[in-house]
């Protein structure tokens, strides 16, 4: 025990050392004008709590008693786990389970929470379209938010200048991402792995900068205003905007029922619901297609596929161009629940938000996706409290999560490769 | 056209390229050596442009007269400090992900340049910050018409000059020394490198403290050139910056500093005579461009399919 | 690791405040302060809070609002539309407050005013310009601040008939503020029969625009107006003046504030630079001891500080006045009356927008300080 604490402390104090180094000048002097303002307790004070963490957690995890409490926290790098058709039975409990609790949730959240809740669908939609690139066919996109981007302004643009509802916007927004995403894709697709990022990433930047710019279109930073959403006609406004009938006033003729602001919000939320579950099925389905199946053959091994004859160009082109599809679909949704889009929604940052989505599910899990894009979601949402500490919290658990388990917050399962005996 | 505003313009143009491609070069290297994109460069940057102005204001409260002697204590200062925080995020962030996927080290990225963001803004404060400008005057290159003329200032041509200078250091630093054979060597096949006795891990640590210093020398020329930056400038400046070290072909050091001035250039002739609107555009779209014609960048070593 | 502590322990007190809040937080008014407290704005939220602050610790001290005292509530929307409508309907559905100070980008305050308006709760904002916030008819808008067309329309004239200029370049950073400045400056200038030389967006968070100062340059522009805010005002003034460009720049109350000095690099790069802005609330024989008082704290209530502290005014008033908390029906009394505050008496017109504009020019001076042009 001696020598553990010795140790932890020799190591505390290199530790100090460096956040002295570190702090010191960012945290101790503040500039102020042209001038500075000195303020060590500040930095002072961070060394020392810097000091004591190290000491508690290198005594922590070196001394034998404490073991169990080490192992809780060491990195689990392990992925790729084989399920026994056994399990995939309680899988299917878990689902009903699943959206019975998400079913309920309109009846429960206030209409802040069931606005977070929308918004994590959206996430889930837009986790679920860009894991299809990345996660299954291995494309690293970094450029996720143009088709976003796409979708949303094809239902602000579409009901400004061709009249579409929320209903007609859906289609025709996922055939202009899908476009989108196979005449950027095209060109593209031919490069490997990390050019391709970057040359997304450049699409992303130019299709929000002309967006931004393009004023006499879309009224540049000031954004465009979206109709809000309307089912068979029925308005979910307390009177009618847009030639249609409130819904309290045709519901009203059945049942008793008196406007609710939160209507609307049910509403975009119940619809998102559907649609993520199809999405869900659709992609489970898809993974033991053969067009799937091609899609992670090709992440796997490129030049081993080629050689089977996969037309790779094409391959990717449609994981590409489906992946798109999604996004353009979470754009309409996310127009239609805010009222209003603008190129500020579009940064390369939302890209990484998404990305960080799907790599921390663990790449190419879809129960991962949604467990990821809820955290994510909620996560900043719950910080708001700490309004000024909110982003580095955030932040910071990036960082610990990706070091903790790199390869993401689920394992991946493979119903497909049951293997019950090992060959010997 | 007037070609007085035609030379202005390609001053111009050399003097951003220069900087953005010393800060190309962080990416570059780290790029090359462990092939991930970090995107936490950007920040490095800005910490360094805080760590320049901090300097600064202490050597002026110490007393410090003489500009050049100012100069290059900061030079100093920025670099010992800038150069440990980027040791110190390696450490923190990317080391542990050595041997996982390619896409870990990207997030963990992703969340270290939003910790160094919130953790300067706590730190400093959200304020825009300055300092005050330390060289005055100009060199006229042409002209003499008080007009029409070409001119360049002492601090926009102590950018050029350290540029190349710092650039020649690294490259001489890279060919030449022990230190550098090592890092070409992890470069290229890191396993046979660690085999043949190389301390892989030191040497990823070297290219992370050698990329920050790169970054510093660009936050002390940037923030003494425009005297003005917040803990927002990372952000802008590492996406132009990135795209420059893919522009001249990642991995390539001279490919970094001929992407900056690319980059640079495109952007100083395309908002002087086209529309500054859509200069960004103009640029990511030279980006794509090249990438589809040459996709591994102007002088990348085009890459090889390993069967 | 070490920031993560830091982030911890903020936690933990964080909890631990709110915790203690929460037990008293029955019977107060409830008021949110929605704006920019992170991000690149981060400043302008820090004058709004500041101002907002010290109006109710005034007001709580006079005996509050029916008998009840204040509670101020943050809500920090960064200046993104999307997290704008996160705040707000959190503000609205899980804070219950009774009315809103801000938010402060038009760009976000105009989708959270939509919220706002249909839960009928007031909202003031104390630094949206565009002309769009009050233009589309919601009941419960209203703002302490002028309009950029206004804004517009008095820099235009100041610089076609004072400064004499033949040849303006109109410069804005592509955000709802700036451009909207650009655009009501362009308009105004066209109506006085002035064309502009050239009319072109810079991208903020750059630093370097010495391109389009040579342009500005080679264009032989007599005056520079620029709609944007002084981070990218004070870079773009020091390298006109670096490249010989010595013509006055004229800008918008985004620049009210210090670090507009700082940014250009000293007093004397700002010579020669004028803006608009509402007069001087720090001048207002109202506002005299409230400025003493918070510069004896050691702050300096530039900018929109003040702005802040009158709209808390105005909102306790008008509560106080008409003893509802009904967004319709304070808005209506608002509209009706006039309000004393720190900066002088305010009325507002049916539209939610103030009465009597009091836009005037300033200039920089080579002191770094602005004074009213005469």
């Amino acid at each position: 025990m001696q020598k553990v604490i010795k140790h932890a402390a020799m190591d505390a104090l290199k530790v100090g050392l460096l956040g002295l180094l570190l702090f010191g000048p960012m945290t101790g002097m503040l500039l102020d004008g042209y001038g500075i303002h000195y303020a060590p307790s500040r930095a002072f004070w961070l060394v020392g709590l810097l000091l004591l963490g190290r000491f508690m957690v290198v005594v922590v995890m070196n001394s034998p008693a404490l073991s169990g409490v080490a192992d809780l926290f060491k990195r689990k790098d392990r992925v790729e786990v084989v399920v026994s058709p056994m399990g995939q039975q309680h899988h299917k409990i878990l689902v009903v389970l699943t959206l019975m609790v998400a079913m309920a949730l309109p009846f429960l959240l206030s209409k802040y929470w069931l606005n977070v809740a929308i918004l994590a669908l959206i996430y889930i939609l837009l986790g679920l379209g860009l894991n299809i690139v990345v996660g299954l066919a291995g494309l690293l996109d970094l450029g996720f938010v143009a088709f976003y981007a796409v979708g949303a302004y094809s239902y602000a643009l579409g009901a400004e200048y061709l009249g579409l509802s929320f209903w007609q916007a859906i289609p025709f927004a996922a055939l202009l991402a899908a476009s989108f995403g196979a005449v950027l894709g095209f060109p593209v697709l031919r490069m490997h792995g990390d050019y391709l990022a970057i040359v997304t990433l450049g699409f992303g930047e130019i299709i929000r900068l002309v967006l931004n710019n393009w004023i006499s279109l879309t009224g540049g930073p000031n954004g465009l205003r979206t109709p809000l959403p309307t089912l068979f006609g029925m308005e979910f406004t307390k009177r009618a905007t847009q030639g249609g009938t409130p819904y309290h006033e045709v519901l009203g003729q059945w049942m008793e029922i008196d406007y609710s602001r939160a209507a609307r919000y049910v509403f975009i939320y119940v619809t998102l619901l559907v649609v993520v579950t199809l999405l869900v099925y659709m992609v489970q389905r898809l993974k033991r297609m053969p067009i799937g199946r091609a899609w992670e053959a090709l992440r796997e091994d490129e030049i081993a596929c080629r050689s089977l004859g996969i037309n790779h160009v094409m391959v990717k082109l449609s994981a590409f161009s489906m992946g798109a599809m999604v996004g353009g679909v979470g754009g309409v949704f996310f127009a239609a629940s805010q009222g209003f889009v603008n190129p500020a929604s579009f940064t390369f940052f939302e890209s990484a938000l998404i990305l960080a989505i799907v790599v921390l599910g663990g790449l190419g899990s879809v129960v991962g996706v949604i467990v990821a894009a809820v955290v994510l979601t909620v996560l900043p949402e719950l910080l708001r409290d700490f309004t000024e500490y909110r982003v580095l919290i955030f932040g910071c658990a990036m960082v610990v999560m990706m070091v903790w388990r790199p390869r993401g917050l689920l394992r991946i399962h493979r119903p497909e490769f049951v293997v019950e005996k090992r060959v010997p | 056209m007037n070609s007085y505003v035609i030379g202005q313009q390609l001053v111009n143009g050399v003097v951003l390229g220069s900087i953005y491609g010393l800060i190309a070069v962080g990416y570059t290297m780290v790029y090359g050596i462990i092939g991930m994109i970090n995107f936490a460069h950007g920040e490095i940057y800005m910490i360094s442009a805080y760590l320049t102005a901090i300097t600064l204001a202490v050597l002026t409260t110490w007393g410090v007269d003489s500009v050049f002697l100012a100069l290059i204590l900061t030079l100093i200062s920025s670099i010992a400090f800038t150069a440990l925080y980027g040791w110190t995020v390696e450490r923190i962030a990317y080391r542990p992900l050595r041997r996982s996927t390619r896409l870990a080290p990207l997030i963990s990225a992703i969340g270290m340049s939003l910790v160094l963001q919130n953790y300067v803004r706590l730190a400093q404060g959200s304020r825009n910050q300055g300092v005050p400008s330390l060289m005055e005057g100009n060199l006229r290159l042409v002209g003499e018409n008080p007009e029409q003329f070409v001119q360049v200032t002492y601090v926009q041509l102590v950018i050029v000059l350290t540029a190349l200078i710092s650039m020649g250091i690294l490259s001489w630093t890279i060919q030449k020394t022990a230190l550098g054979r090592a890092c070409r060597a992890t470069q290229q096949d890191r396993v046979m490198a660690e085999l043949l006795g190389v301390n892989t891990d030191r040497i990823i640590s070297v290219v992370f403290v050698l990329g920050a210093s790169m970054a510093a020398v660009a936050g002390v020329l940037v923030t003494v050139n425009y005297g003005s930056f917040d803990f927002h400038v990372g952000f802008v400046t590492g996406i132009k910056a990135f795209t420059a070290a893919v522009l001249g072909g990642i991995g390539s050091l001279p490919g970094a500093m001929l992407g900056g001035l690319i980059l640079g250039l495109s952007e100083s002739f395309f908002a002087g005579f086209v529309n500054s609107d859509y200069k960004d555009v103009f640029a990511f779209s030279i980006l794509v461009l090249v990438l589809i014609f040459k996709p591994s960048g102007l002088l990348g070593r085009p890459a090889v399919e390993k069967v | 690791m070490k920031a993560w502590l830091k982030g911890t322990m903020a936690a933990a007190v964080g909890v631990w405040g709110l915790a203690a809040v929460a037990v008293q937080a029955e019977e107060m008014v409830r008021i949110g302060v929605a704006g920019p407290f992170s991000g690149a704005y981060a400043a302008f939220g820090e004058q709004q809070w500041r101002g907002a602050e010290a109006a109710i610790v005034d007001i709580n001290r006079g005996g509050g609002i029916l008998g009840k005292q204040i509670l101020l509530i943050k809500g920090d929307d960064a200046c993104e539309p999307k997290q704008a409508m996160a705040v707000a309907n959190r503000l609205v559905d899980n804070d219950e407050v009774q009315a809103v100070v801000g938010h402060f980008c038009s760009s976000t305050t105009m989708p959270a005013s939509e919220v706002y308006d249909e839960a009928g709760i007031l909202v003031m904002t104390h630094g949206s310009t565009n002309p769009m916030v009050t233009e589309r008819g919601l009941k419960t808008v209203l703002r302490m601040c002028g309009r950029d067309d206004q804004q517009g329309t008095v820099g235009a004239e100041f610089v076609v008939k004072r400064l004499g200029a033949k040849r303006v370049a109109v410069l804005h950073d592509k955000d709802t503020y700036g451009q909207g400045l650009a655009d009501a400056m362009k308009a105004h200038l066209h109506t006085l029969g002035l064309t502009e030389v050239m009319y072109e967006g810079l991208t903020r968070g750059e630093k370097d625009f010495n391109a389009l100062v040579t342009k500005i340059k080679a264009a032989k522009a007599d005056a520079v107006y620029f709609g944007g805010l002084h981070s990218e005002a004070g870079p773009l003034v020091r390298q006109m003046r670096e490249q010989g460009v010595d013509v006055p720049l004229v800008s918008g109350d985004g620049i009210v504030s210090e670090e507009f000095v700082t940014a250009a690099g000293g007093g004397r790069f700002v010579k020669n630079v004028y803006m608009t802005f509402g007069a001087d609330p720090r001048k207002s024989p109202e506002g005299k001891a409230l400025v003493a008082r918070f510069r004896e704290a050691g702050y300096e209530p530039e900018g929109y500080t003040l702005y802040a502290y009158a709209v808390v005014q105005s909102i306790a008033a008008a509560m106080q006045e008409s003893g509802s908390y009904n967004g319709v029906e304070l808005a209506n009394w608002l509209k009706r009356h006039s309000v004393e505050t720190v900066m002088g008496p305010k009325s507002w017109d049916a539209k939610g927008d103030l009465k009597v504009s009091d836009y005037v020019m300033y200039q920089w001076d080579e002191n770094g300080k602005y004074a009213e042009v005469e």
